[in-house]
């Protein structure tokens, strides 16, 4: 819990990036490649955040790494199949 | 047993982490969620009738549906055209026949092809495209949240409407495409810039002692119009159909439940964890379940159907 509330300050900029992308997601509903273009940059934002954050903590490693790009391609397969499938 | 509690909880046969939450693991959720989409594509070339999408859309309702957001604005509604319906579904047709979706087909025919086909003159033509909607309501409103669609539906130039309607195979999907075709004929166009002519109180009174009301003249362009009039074949969607297993729906309610597990899995395996004080080296779990209740959100949001 500890190591929780010192991370809260980065959680309010992730959740942020987050809530931005919803929204964009949502007001440009119409327009396909923008919604493309959205779910690629959250994605790369995400991984991003994770690299930055474990690195100011200095837990970064190879693993961590691919753990978020691992979450971030699921992630992306999920919404670019429902987008192609429209 | 001991193989779902090793995918699910963490423990030390799993390194102290889920199994399903392994790198490795995500990965391979993600490969067979591209090969479901590939299932979904080949098999109703293979089974037949596995999938199948029928259009509850009628003529009558996305005209109605149209009208009422021009009413919303404090327009005119349009009045139905029957040349323009055959327009509108000659270029559904067209489409379908030529497997393509765009306004300017791959040979260059222009939409406007479509309305000189039927011999319509116009003055003023728009259209409108919508694919993949299960019903007029969605397609609508997808068109009036684009700026361009709606300029299209809300232009006062436009009078009279022309709705296509037709079910076929686009680019290998099973899909029902409607086509919009907005248009004003010569005579709705060249009446419009006329000014009225003044009204008596507006007339001094000596003034009217000397002149006298003379009517506006009216220009009316003659055309000799090329009507064809072999009756176009329509078939309109029995609007009592409904959607048998919609490919987008199918899709989005597996993702629903593969976001909804891995959430699952990643607040259970969190706390697990933080309750035995575990040390290992992971990825923040709270970043990853903001990261999936996103795409849980947009999994969400996203409705089908595609306009242009």
């Amino acid at each position: 819990m500890q190591k929780f509330k010192k991370h809260i300050p980065h959680y309010f900029s992730l959740i942020g990036v987050f809530v931005a992308g919803i929204i964009g997601f949502y007001v440009y509903s119409y327009d396909r490649f923008f919604q493309i273009g959205v779910v690629v940059a959250l994605a790369a934002a995400y991984v991003s955040w994770g690299i930055i954050h474990h690195t100011i903590h200095k837990d970064i490693c190879l693993t961590v790494v691919l753990e978020y790009i691992a979450v971030a391609i699921l992630g992306v397969t999920i919404v670019l199949s429902l987008i192609f499938r429209v | 047993m001991e193989k779902l509690i090793h995918l699910l909880i963490p423990r030390h046969t799993n390194n102290h982490k889920a199994k399903m939450l392994h790198s490795f693991s995500l990965l391979v959720i993600a490969s067979f969620l591209i090969l479901f989409q590939a299932v979904i594509n080949f098999s109703p070339k293979i089974g037949g009738a596995i999938l199948g999408y029928a259009a509850s859309i009628s003529r009558d309702e996305v005209v109605r549906l149209t009208n009422l957001k021009r009413a919303e604005a404090g327009l005119s509604p349009f009045s139905i055209n029957s040349s323009l319906n055959n327009a509108a579904y000659a270029k559904g047709a067209d489409m379908i026949n030529k497997d393509y979706w765009a306004h300017v087909a791959p040979d260059g025919t222009q939409p406007w092809a479509f309305f000189n086909s039927v011999g319509y003159k116009y003055r003023y033509a728009g259209e409108n495209l919508a694919r993949d909607f299960s019903n007029a309501n969605d397609a609508v409103t997808a068109w009036m949240n684009s700026p361009t669609h709606r300029d299209n539906i809300l232009n006062p130039k436009y009078k009279e409407i022309g709705i296509g309607i037709i079910d076929g195979d686009l680019a290998g999907s099973d899909t029902t495409v409607i086509v919009q075709f907005f248009g004003a004929g010569y005579a709705d166009a060249v009446r419009e810039p006329i000014a009225q002519a003044a009204t008596t109180e507006n007339i001094k009174p000596a003034a009217v002692a000397t002149i006298k009301p003379t009517a506006v003249p009216t220009v009316v362009p003659t055309f000799v119009l090329e009507i064809n009039t072999a009756p176009a074949v329509i078939t309109t969607p029995n609007a009592e159909q409904q959607v048998l297993v919609s490919p987008f729906t199918t899709t989005r309610n597996v993702s629903l439940i593969v976001v909804a597990l891995l959430l699952l899995v990643f607040v259970v395996d969190a706390y697990l964890v933080s309750k035995r004080r575990i040390s290992r080296i992971a990825g923040r779990s709270f970043a990853h379940v903001i990261f999936l209740g996103m795409i849980l959100s947009i999994v969400i949001i996203l409705r089908s159907g595609q306009i242009l």
